[in-house]
Order: structure tokens, then sequence, then C-alpha cells
């Protein structure tokens, strides 16, 4: 900072502007009209206008040089030339900016805190929200932010320093959480700054302060939202002919307002907008800022976003030690979090910023620029935060832009918003002035020579920040440094010290911007009046000499846009970059031009012909297409064919798992209710599980995800192959049958669950048969219902109430009519034969008993009733109800002729299930192909995959894996992995993604040191 | 296959049964992998008095005739020496979910006193089992807490505790405190768990110090039971079990081992031990390695570190044995030959990891001169299996010896295979 005669006249104190942080609130345009005045009425319609500012009307408008007229609140012209009529306040901001004030349309500003509901220790399995209410605490659509909204001047503050002007403001509590209501961030009565009281209807996955039980899980806060969807519709035609239900009612109500969905993730933001395509609604979704890392499928989602810029803080990695501890999803994360506006701007995606998730208000205006810096533009900043939260909205004509007739809501800025040094002087709402920092105040930092009294001769010296100045006093002759103090107060000014060799302070005060502060060769003056420590009175004065020597930091020129590595599908370790995987899947759509010939190799073809030895086996299009002696099988010709040697190697149908609970997002358990058939563990298929890469060098292909064990109807299974890369939906098997979750015994009694729960029926087996016997009935009943509904004709339907439609019993009546198949966890031979028996009563089959270790007592009556079997090898002893547990019970059933696969239900084991299966030749002593039956082509048959995979044979699709060795052998090492004729692992890729990752890592831990650094 | 195993179990019936411990056995023929990296493609190996009297190449050694009571002719078959399972909960629990059956796990924190020795089941229908893979030999070891006790070392074979004993009280077992980890970035709970953790490496320390000193003197008029139980680890003669996995803690475990001057220390655990094999190395630290057949530490690290490890520390030259602490341990003990056969696929030699097993574990617990190989003069501790014992596919014992006494194969779970198939009339 220079001082010279103009500058300093340029910043000549303006005794116009008042240094009170806010002018009253008459200058509203929404005067209380109801209310009772106390003393005279105070109208005020004085214009005011902002001449010489650069004014950004919207966006993509700027005027170089403009004048802004407001009035009442109101903007009444923003132009070149603007007449500024009699008797307007008129400031000069000249070389300062003029931006509309920014909208947040995800804040809960001015919400009460949601109050927790009592949590007991007891499960609360009932609603503990009194009244006509929904069912679930967590639903409650009824809620309406206006009716409790209360501004909040802290709040209000903290927003318009962002530069916020407007916001949504909602509870972030629960499920369905009611409608939002938008509001400006003036202080005033609450009246007055209401611009829609029902804005948005707003959800999550989230249950929140409700201590209800249920959902305890992701999926199941899915399938209560599915199923709330579904009541809300129901009720709408039915409202009469049934219950009343306050909740569903304002559900109802709020479906024509704009929806508002927060998520806490990438793959959640595609949960959420798989709801909103089945029930045909619009989701605006409040991401969490890690979009960038699936772009392709946000795009796919057509729904417009809220994103965060809370991006990471930096992680611990000076040590190396506490650095290995991070994850490099986390590391990239750090890296690449800044540029997910950019992303979205570039795939066109639109988007709304919100200051929402920040933990520090202070790092909004940092973040914001952060992220230009990285890749956003400008210009689509500047919208994000006026027209298109407006537009989503619909304020549009109020808000956003500084136009005639909209808000007046502005801010003025000393320069460029997006230059780091760049100031927020002033943030007007509703036309109401809020200073955030005075532009009007003097640079003060620099050399003077100052005089007190009629003898006493110092150099000062004020350095430090502008608006928090630090000052020395060095006596001429003297090297010894005194701090002073150097306060400002608008124009006064006082400095105290304590002089050398003396007790007490010397205080000055005086004056800024008095007369006569220039000294004839035009330097500054400050002068006043102080007294010694001894109490006399002197005059005292400083002189301006010089600028600092020091350079003080000019940080005005925009930085390069920095370096980042790329995203990998998955976004961990092992993941690849979407070129490599595009490369791959491509492959897969240009089938005819690639193949693999697995030449010399023995195939366990697990069909008649046994084990073969010395066979080249092709791959092609996916498929096998031909097996033959080794050497006689060519490529087609102009096919590029991957030639692999298989001299001394096995080549075998890939491990399929029966029982799997890897790559689950949000609990692997909805173990709240009895029967939660609704639930369905394909909505929350977490593709980037490091477990799914892992289980594929296992010599893995295909998993079936099941809901857990902790009710007697579980949820809906997922059945996945292990495309290591590919979203969710693209893991799914395609056209694979259904299959649920059914339990028995000790978890379903919640006999290990600890001293209080012991509440929820059943608590016996006795109980868990009524259950089913429950169940079943409800939905025989059920089906009955429906169907006998469907016939009626349109009169009488309309006076007979309709029967609710019912994810629940959906999905037993698919179960009914074998539609959906049962995979139920089972341990002892009582329970397994209660269930036998009530299945053939009820009419449904039984698929498949899992775990089932008590399966040789029953082996018999298993056969007979054609229900497989799926067990460890030798697990037992961990619960009572496996006492009887032996490793033979897997020989035994396959010796019994029923169908028995070998499974893991567990991360670890299920990638050495080759080994697992191999214990049943030491324990009961079955053939090294029957063995091997148990972990491929059993489960194949479990799962109903067995016409397409579980053998080698021509025609039969390519999920294969070749093996260093006997795959049965303890030393046998899975070498490539191949599904759908693709190799999703290979043992020499491997190695190279090891080298990556430490290179990656390595990378990004040095930047981090040195961005840490350049913080510090 | 299945018909084989009949007869062997017809044959184990007709020739066991009487066998007494005095009498002498010759097993001649097998191929003996000695247990300290040494195999004999065609052995003879002598037992008289529970004790291995010959060791030798059938090839080279004159037998005198008669000089023993038994010949068992097991060409094509291989001889190991019983596998050592150290820091299991055996005999300790039956089924961990119910609670009257745990007796691993004291009250209090540090307790140093509580011994596993009086509370080690010799009837616990788990034991059996583990014998039918060829575990022979167990240490009961106390959890939780931060000092949670001292082990004991037992034979899988006796009728009370004090006849199963092999070494009484062999070592006290300390959790070291663990450096927590930002669990993601911003981690707010971390500052709380720094605090928790400075108290207990105080803790920790102000004890090992109190007991020390209390340990210069022999005699006090007011005994201290948890110092007493301290004395061992200060003169040497007993252990110093550290359980302990990452890194910065395995780095902080070292450094208190050298502070606290401890004599015998044994790292237990100790899955980030890749990272640091130049500092055990130099310390001359021997490791009880973490179960094998786990999922790495970290979600980036080598998806076969724990299978790799065993290999990574054979070629440090660091002393290790396996184990196999974590779910279910107790019951999954059995498969202890085949973490070692995992180790073998990763990198050691079959034989290394039959000593990572046997002899090594042997040397870890300081009950080397009496079990861990198939040494003249060591204790009849062994058994024979159709194929290679480190292969599931192939462990199959045939006779089994502990302390020269031939062991009943049987057990309930075969027990019950045997009644179910003769339900079935499956042959």
């Amino acid at each position: 900072m220079h001082f010279s005669i103009s500058k300093h006249q340029g910043m000549r104190f303006s005794c116009l502007l008042p240094l009170l942080f806010f002018i009253g609130l008459s200058l509203s345009v929404y005067a209380q009209e109801t209310f009772p005045v106390n003393g005279v009425f105070n109208k005020n319609h004085t214009y005011y206008a902002f001449t010489n500012a650069r004014i950004y009307t919207d966006y993509e408008h700027v005027i170089d040089c403009g004048t802004l007229l407001i009035k009442d609140g109101i903007i009444m012209d923003a132009g070149e030339k603007v007449t500024i009529p009699k008797g307007a306040v008129s400031y000069d901001l000249k070389g300062k900016y003029i931006y509309p004030s920014f909208i947040d349309m995800y804040s809960n500003y001015g919400m009460p805190e949601p109050k927790k509901s009592h949590k007991s220790m007891h499960p609360q399995y009932e609603t503990a929200t009194r009244g006509a209410y929904d069912w679930n605490q967590a639903i409650k659509p009824e809620f309406n932010a206006i009716a409790v909204f209360n501004a909040d001047k802290k709040a209000s503050e903290e927003y318009r320093k962002m530069g916020f002007g407007v916001v949504m403001t909602l509870q972030k509590d629960g499920i369905a959480r009611g409608s939002a209501a938008v509001v400006t961030l003036a202080e005033t009565r609450e009246n007055e700054l209401v611009l829609l009281d029902k804005a948005a209807a707003c959800y999550s996955f989230e249950k929140g302060s409700s201590a209800q039980e249920y959902p305890s899980s992701l999926m199941g806060a899915i399938a209560l939202l599915r199923q709330t969807y579904l009541d809300a519709e129901w009720y709408k035609d039915n409202q009469k002919k049934t219950e009343y239900n306050a909740s569903l009612l304002a559900w109802n109500a709020l479906q024509a307002l704009p929806q508002i969905f927060e998520v806490k993730d990438k793959l959640s933001a595609l949960r959420a907008s798989k709801i909103a395509r089945e029930f045909n609604a619009h989701y605006i979704i409040k991401g969490a800022g890690d979009e960038y890392q699936r772009l392709e499928d946000i795009q796919e989602t057509h729904c417009s976003f809220i994103l965060p810029l809370n991006f990471p803080v930096f992680s611990n990695v000076d040590d190396p030690y506490d650095a290995m501890n991070i994850p490099l999803a986390d590391l990239k994360h750090w890296e690449m979090a800044p540029a997910n506006p950019a992303f979205f701007e570039k795939k066109n995606l639109s988007f709304a910023l919100t200051a929402a998730d920040l933990k520090d208000k202070n790092d909004f205006l940092k973040n914001l620029r952060k992220a230009v810096e990285y890749g956003l533009s400008e210009k689509q900043a500047l919208k994000s935060l006026t027209v298109t939260p407006a537009g989503m909205l619909g304020i549009s004509e109020k808000a956003g832009r500084l136009q005639k007739k909209m808000l007046a809501d502005f801010i003025i800025t000393s320069g460029d918003l997006f230059l780091v040094k760049t100031k927020i002087y002033e943030n007007w709402v509703q036309g109401m002035r809020y200073m955030i920092s005075d532009y009007s105040a003097l640079d003060l930092r620099g050399n003077y020579d100052l005089k007190v009294g009629p003898d006493k001769h110092y150099a000062l010296k004020i350095n430090g920040e502008q608006d928090n100045v630090k000052a020395i006093i060095l006596t001429a002759g003297d090297t010894n440094k005194i701090q002073a103090s150097v306060k400002t107060d608008g124009p006064s000014i006082s400095i105290s010290y304590t002089p050398r060799l003396e007790k007490g302070l010397v205080r000055l005060s005086g004056l800024l911007g008095a007369k006569n502060d220039l000294t004839p060769e035009g330097k500054m003056i400050l002068s006043g009046r102080g007294e010694f420590t001894s109490g006399e009175w002197v005059d005292w004065s400083a002189t301006y000499q010089s600028d600092l020597t020091e350079p003080i930091r000019t940080d005005t020129a925009k930085k390069e846009k920095p370096g980042i590595g790329e995203v990998y599908y998955p976004f961990c370790a092992f993941g690849e970059p979407l070129q490599d995987l595009k490369v791959k899947m491509q492959y897969a759509e240009d089938r005819g031009q690639n193949a693999i010939l697995i030449k010399n190799v023995t195939v366990w073809t697990n069909d008649s012909s046994g084990i073969l030895k010395n066979k080249d086996v092709y791959i092609n299009s996916g498929h096998i297409v031909r097996i033959d002696n080794a050497g006689h099988i060519q490529p087609q010709k102009g096919a590029h064919a991957l030639e692999i040697d298989g001299t001394g190697k096995h080549l075998t149908a890939g491990i399929i798992d029966e029982h799997s609970h890897i790559a689950i997002s949000g609990d692997v358990n909805e173990g709240t209710h009895s029967v939660t058939s609704e639930v369905r563990i394909g909505d929350v298929i977490d593709c980037e599980d490091i477990s799914i890469y892992r289980q594929l060098a296992g010599g893995v292909t295909a998993c079936q995800l099941l809901h857990g064990s902790a009710n007697p109807i579980g949820g809906q299974s997922g059945l996945i192959k292990l495309r290591w890369g590919l979203n969710p939906e693209g893991m799914k098997i395609e056209k694979a049958d259904g299959f649920i979750k059914f339990a028995l015994g000790e978890n379903v009694k919640q006999s290990n669950w600890g001293d209080f729960y012991t509440t929820r029926f059943p608590q016996t087996r006795m109980g868990i048969e009524q259950v089913y016997y429950d169940a079943f009935t409800r939905a025989r009943e059920y089906e009955i219902r429906m169907k006998a509904f469907n016939l009626l004709s349109k009169s009488e339907k309309a006076e007979s109430p309709a029967p609710r439609h019912n994810l629940t019993l959906d999905a037993l009546v698919e179960i009914l009519n074998n539609k959906r198949f049962i995979t139920c966890h089972s341990y002892v031979q009582s329970e397994v034969n209660m269930l036998i028996h009530v299945a053939d009563s009820m009419g449904f089959k039984i698929n498949t008993f899992t775990h089932i270790l008590e399966g040789y007592k029953v082996a018999d009556k298993m056969k007979s009733h054609g229900i497989g079997a799926s067990t460890f090898a030798d697990w037992w002893a961990y619960k009572m109800e496996v006492k009887d547990a032996i490793p033979y019970n897997a020989a035994l059933l396959t010796n019994m002729g029923v169908v028995t696969a070998i499974n893991s239900d567990d991360a670890e084991m299920g990638r050495r299930l080759n080994q697992e299966a191999a214990k049943s030749v030491k324990y009961g002593g079955l053939t090294e192909e029957e063995a091997w039956k148990l972990c491929t082509l059993n489960p194949a048959k479990l799962l109903h995959l067995d016409n397409k995979v579980g053998r080698i044979k021509a025609g039969a699709v390519a999920d294969v894996v070749l093996w260093s060795d006997n795959p049965l052998s303890v030393y046998a090492k899975a070498e490539k992995t191949i599904i759908d004729g693709l190799i999703y692992y290979d043992i020499e890729k491997d190695k190279k993604l090891r080298e990556e990752i430490q290179r990656e890592r390595a990378r990004i831990i040095q930047k981090m040191i040195l961005a840490k650094k350049s913080v510090r | 296959m299945i018909r084989k195993l009949f007869i062997f179990y017809l044959l184990l019936l007709y020739g066991g049964l009487a066998e007494a411990q005095n009498k002498s056995v010759l097993l001649m023929n097998g191929t003996a992998h000695l247990g300290n990296g040494t195999v004999i493609e065609n052995s003879v190996i002598g037992i008289k008095d529970g004790m291995i009297v010959l060791v030798a190449d059938a090839q080279t050694i004159r037998l005198k005739s008669l000089a023993f009571d038994t010949i068992i002719q097991i060409a094509g078959r291989q001889v190991y020496p019983g596998l050592i399972a150290p820091n299991s909960t055996l005999g300790l629990t039956e089924i961990e979910a119910v609670r009257a059956m745990n007796d691993f796990a004291e009250v209090g924190f540090i307790i140093p006193n509580v011994r596993t020795l009086i509370a080690y089941n010799t009837d616990s229908k788990l034991i059996p089992t583990l014998r039918f893979n060829g575990v022979l030999i167990a240490q009961a070891t106390p959890r939780y807490g931060m000092l949670s006790g001292t082990s004991s070392i037992f034979e899988l074979d006796g009728w009370n505790w004090e006849d199963a004993l092999l070494k009484a009280d062999d070592g006290v077992h300390l959790n070291f405190p663990e450096f927590p980890v930002e669990r993601a970035p911003g981690d707010t709970s971390l500052h709380e768990r720094k605090i928790n953790y400075d108290k207990q490496k105080l803790e920790l320390k102000k004890f090992f110090l109190d007991a020390k000193a209390y340990n210069e003197e022999e005699k006090h008029e007011e005994k201290n039971i948890r110092f007493e139980a301290m004395r061992g680890v200060f003169d040497g003669t007993k252990k110093l079990f550290i359980h302990v996995d990452y890194a910065k803690d395995i780095n902080l475990a070292v450094n208190f081992i050298q502070e606290q001057a401890v004599k015998n220390p044994v790292l237990v655990g100790a899955e980030d031990a890749w990272r640091l094999t130049s500092l055990l190395k130099e310390n001359n630290i021997p490791l009880m390695l973490g179960r094998v057949h786990s999922l790495p530490l970290r979600a980036d690290e080598d998806i076969d570190m724990p299978f790799r490890l065993p290999s990574v520390l054979q070629k440090a030259g660091i002393l290790f044995c396996l184990q196999n602490e974590g779910d279910m341990a107790t019951m999954n003990a059995r498969n202890l030959p085949f973490l070692a056969g995992s180790a073998a696929a990763y990198g050691l030699t079959k034989e290394e990891a039959l000593q990572a097993i046997t002899l090594n574990a042997a040397k870890i617990l300081g009950i080397d001169k009496k079990v861990g190989s198939l040494e003249e003069g060591k204790e009849a501790t062994l058994f024979v299996s159709s194929g290679d014992a480190l292969d599931m596919k192939t462990n199959n014992m045939e006779w089994v010896f502990i302390r020269g006494k031939k062991i009943d194969r049987d057990n309930e779970q075969r027990a019950l295979y045997m009644k179910y198939k003769s339900k079935y009339k499956l042959n």
C-alpha cells in the first residue's frame, strides 16, 4: 500500500457513512402492516444510488461502470446510465464491484435443533410421535419449517459474511422431512423475511432423531420411502374409506413442490434417483461432493444437484506410519474434491452450490475460489449461487439478479470476487445495509515520525494486517524496540506504549481525517492529545515518512489450475482409470474381434466328462466356444485372440459364493421387524468394496449377497457377478431369479443380542413357527383381496376401499407363486423340520437351507423335498446351536443326493472357498470332482444359474478361473479370473496395480505435505 | 476313498486300544519331516518311554532285531512332530456365545497374576478335533485388559491339567496400547482417544517400574501378588508376550522392550511387521504372526499381504511362528496346518512352513528342548499322516502319539458322522 496524495484523498474518510453495523429497519418495503407502532410512524422511501461500480447484474452480464438504484428494498434500476432522482443518497463505489447476493438452498437457518426422542436401552418398536401421524417416526411430511422458523442474528450474520442474501431452510431430520421455507437474511421481524412459506419437500435416507427401531438400515429406509409413496397414493383415493392419517395427507400436499433429497455419497445419489424414477418424482439431490467419482452415472440420473463446498481437510501424513492408515481413496478425494463442481460444469449438469456441511463457514469463499482454481468457471460459480438456486426454488422473479423490481440483495466487494485478497465490504439484504468490513477505513501501515510532547521523538512503524495492525516504537540511537498498540475506531485513533525504563502506559488519542492532516509536502499526519504516565497532558503527532520496506503479500494473481490425478473406477486402490475400463468393456461389445485361447490346460468340466488333460479352450463373445485337444484350436481368421499358455495349470468354472455379505452399503440386516421381506439388498450394492477385488483374486466370479439373519423373514437377495469397476446395476446378474433370506434359531430369537432385546416376538422356536404361519396366511389373503378388487367394476371399485399395496406381502406372494426363492439360515434339525412342515402346509417351497449345520440329521427329509444345502466346511462350537455341527456335513448331504454348496458368509473365507471345498475330501472322503462342485456347479444350481455358468462346456458363459495348481490344493492360486469372457483379475496385472498404488500414494502425500506447509 | 478311511479306522481300533506308554514303537519307512527343515525320505523313528529314541535314515541304519515291541510300517506316509498352537484359548472356552463356558478373560486391567493353568479343561470337546488334524500342543492364553494374565502350555492329552501340562506359567501377556488412528479425515474422536491412550501408556510404564523395583527385594512384609507375578518377566524365566499389530505400535513396543530391558520378549500379531523387518532383526525379537488366513489390515495393501508375510520375515531372517487368534479362534485352531500351507503357497518352502508351526513355535515358547522337532531325546509327540499334512486335501491322521502314547483319533464329530452314516446306510 502506498500513500500518495491522490490515493489518500481517494481513501478519505467519508462522513456520509456512519459506522453503524446496520441501518434501521425502516428501509424495508415490507413494512409491518398489521403491527401497531409504539411512537410515530417512520416511513422512509429514500432512493439509494450506488455509482461508479463494476456491476454484475447477473452471472453473465457486467456493467463496467454503472449505477444501481434501489428504493424500498427493491431494485429500481441498474445500468450504465441511470438517472439518479433528487433526494437520493448516493455512494461512490469507484473501483468496487457489485454482485447479486447469493442464495443457499440447503440451510437450516433459524430452525430449532430436532429433539432427540428418548433413547432407552430397550428397543422402541413403535413411533413415539403422538397424534394421528404416520406409523414411522422418521416419516414426518407434516413438519412445516415456517411454523417453527425463528430469525437468528448470529447465523444470519454468518451467512451474510459469506455473501448470502436468501436461504432455503429446512430441518435436516428424518427420512421425510416435511416442507422447507425460503427466507431472506435481513434482521427484522420474521413476517418480513419470508419469501416462500412452502418452498420444497425434503427427504433423506437418515432417520435422524427417531429412536424407533425401523428402519435400521439403508435398504430399510429405501423400502420405507417406497412403501410411503404407495401408501400416499392409496390414501389419496381411499381417504374417506379408511383411517385418518395426517402424515399421508401432508405427503400428498407436498408432491407439487420441488423435491429435495439429501444423500451421503454418490452411490446413494443413484439410489435416490432410482426411487424418483419409480414414482415419477423429480429430485434435486443434495450431494456429498464425491459425485465426480461416478459422473457418468450421475449424469444418467437426470437430476439437478446441490453441491457442498466442504472439501476434505489434510490427513495426518507427516509420520509415515500414520500415513499408512489413510486409504488411497481418501488421499485422492482430498486432491480431487475441489474439482467436483468443475466436473459437473464440464458435463453441462445443472447444480447449485451450498455452504451446508462446512464446519467453518469462513471456508466458504476460500473453497469457492478453490473450486474456480480447479476449473469451475467464474460464470458458473456465480450462476450456481444465484440464478440456478433461484430457478430451482421458483424465486427467479425475486432474487438472483440485479434487475428492476427484484429484491435489493447485493454485495459490494473490493474487487473481483474470485481473487484471494478480495473482501466483501457490505451485503445489502432487502435494501438493508450490513457492513462486513469498512471500505472507507484507511490503510495506516507505514513508517512515521512520532513526536510526543515537547521533546520525545521516536520512529513509529505500523505493520500487520490492514484491519489488525501492529506497531513498534524505536527511540533514535537505540536498537531496543517497544511494542505499541494502535487502535482505530472510525475516525479516532489511539496509540499506547510503555517508554523504556518507565512503568505504566503513555496513552495518545487523536483523529484520522481531521482537517489539515497533511504536511505541506502532502504527507499524512496523525495528531491529537495524550497523557504521560505522570498524568501530564501533551500534544502529539505522527508524520508519515515512508512505505514499509518488507513486502506486503499481494496475492492478486489467479492461480494456475492444479494438476489432479485420474478418477479410478472404482474410486479406491486397485481401481483403474475409466479409459482402461472402457477399453475392457468395449472389447466386450466388440466381441467378434477379441477372444481368449487357453492352451494345453487341465479342464475341470464339472460335467460327465470329468477332468480333462491337455485341452485348448476357446472363449469368444463372452462364452466358451470350443474345447478340444491341445493344438487343435486356431483362433478365427482376423480375430485377435489373447493366447494363454495353460501348461501345468487348471481351468475351472468360477467359484460362486451362495452366502456372502460383501459389497453391501449401510447394514446387512434390517434387523428390526420380524418380517422385512420388503427390503432389498439389490438397492444397496456397494460396487467399491475392496472385498470384491480380493475375492476375484480367490477365483470367485459370482455371489449371492444375502440379507443377515436377524429376523425370521429377512430381505431380498442381490445376485452379482464381481465385475470390478462397474456400477451397482452393472454388477447384478441379468435375468436372475429372485431370492430371499429366511432365518431360524438363536439370531432370530435374539439369544445373543444382550439383556435388553427380549421383547420382540419371537423369543423361542415356538414363536418362529407362528411368525411364518401368520405372514403366509396374510400373504394368501392379500393376494386374494388384490385379485378380487381388480375384478370389480369401476363403480364398485369407487365404493369399496382398495386393498393397500404392501411391499412386504408382495414378496411373500411371489414366494407362494414360485417366483421368489428362499435361502433359509438354519442350524438345528427341529427348526429345519418345522419350516419344511410350514412350507408344506402353506404351499410354498424352500430352495436352500443355508449354514444347515445339522443338515446331516435331516438329509433324508431335505432330499425328499428337493431342498438344497449351503454349508460351512468346518465351523462349529461358536454358538449353542452349532454344538452338533460336524465337518462331515457336506459329504453326508452330498452322498444323500442333496445339492450341496460350501459358502463363506465371511469376506476372508470368501477368497479361499476352494480350500474350504477341499476339506470335504478330508472330512467324509468326497472325490475331488465332487468336492470341486461344492463351490462351483452346486451353488450355481442353488441359485438357478446352472444353465449358464458352473460348467466348462461349449455354450456356457465364460465365467472361468485359471489356477496355478489343482484348485483344491492349499498351494493353488487363481492366476486369471474371467467373467463374461473378460479378465477381471490377473495376477500379473495385480503386481502393476500395486506399484501404481504406491506411486499414486506417494505423489499425493508429497503434494499434501507441500500444501500443508504453504498454509502454515 | 471313503472305504480306505474306514479301513484305517478299524486298524486303529484294533491296534490302538491296548497300547501302553512303556511299550516301544518303531515307525518304519515313512517320510519324516523333522520340523527343523530336514526331510528323511525313508526314515525310522523309534519311540520308547514316551521319548524319541531314534531318528534315522532307513537306508543307512542297522536295527537290532526286536529292539522295539511294535513295528509300524508307514511306507508312503508322512511323519511330523506335533503341531503347536500358540496364543490359543483352547481349554478356556467351549462355546463362546455361552457366558458360563468362558474362562479366558478376568476382571481387571492389569492382572498378570491371573493364570490360565488352573482353568484349562482337558475334557474340552474341541481338543480331540485339533488332534485329528495334527495339533498336539497348545498355549492356553488369557485375553483382554492390558496385562491380561499368565499363560501355560499343554500337550493335548491328560486326565487333568497337571497331567497335560508341558510348561507352567510360561509368560505374561501384554496387550500393548494402540496408538489412536485417524479413522477419517478430520476425525473428531482422535483427541479423546489420544488422551486415553496417553493415560494407558503412563499406567503401563508405572506398573513396570513399580513391579521391577518391588522385585529387586526378595521378601516383602506385605506381598503384592500382581508384582510377584512379574518377577519371571524381569529375571527372564517368563516371556513377555506383547500383542501388537500396527507399525507405529510395533515401533513403540520395541522401544518399550529396550526401555524396560525386557529379557524375553515376543511380539504377537505384528501384522505390520513387513514394514519394520530391520528393526525387529536388529533387536532380535521373535514374532508370533497373526492369522495367515486374514484380510489385509488396510484396503490399499497387497491383497495377499497376510499370506505373504511369513516369507517376508523368513527372508529377513527373523524368528517367527504362526498362530490363529481372531474370530472363532478356539475351534479354528485345528486349521493351523493349513495356515502353514498357505504360507508355503506364498513363498515359504513346505519345510519352512512346517517349522513355523513346530520347532520355531517351540523355540519362541521356550519348550524346544522337549518338543518341536523329531529329534532323539525329545518327547514322542508326533503324528503320521497319509499325505501332506499342510494341505487340507491330504491331511489325514493315521497314528497320533503324545509323549509316546498312542492317541485315539476319534472325536464326537466323527462319532456323529458314523452314527448318521449308519442311519442312512451309507458306506
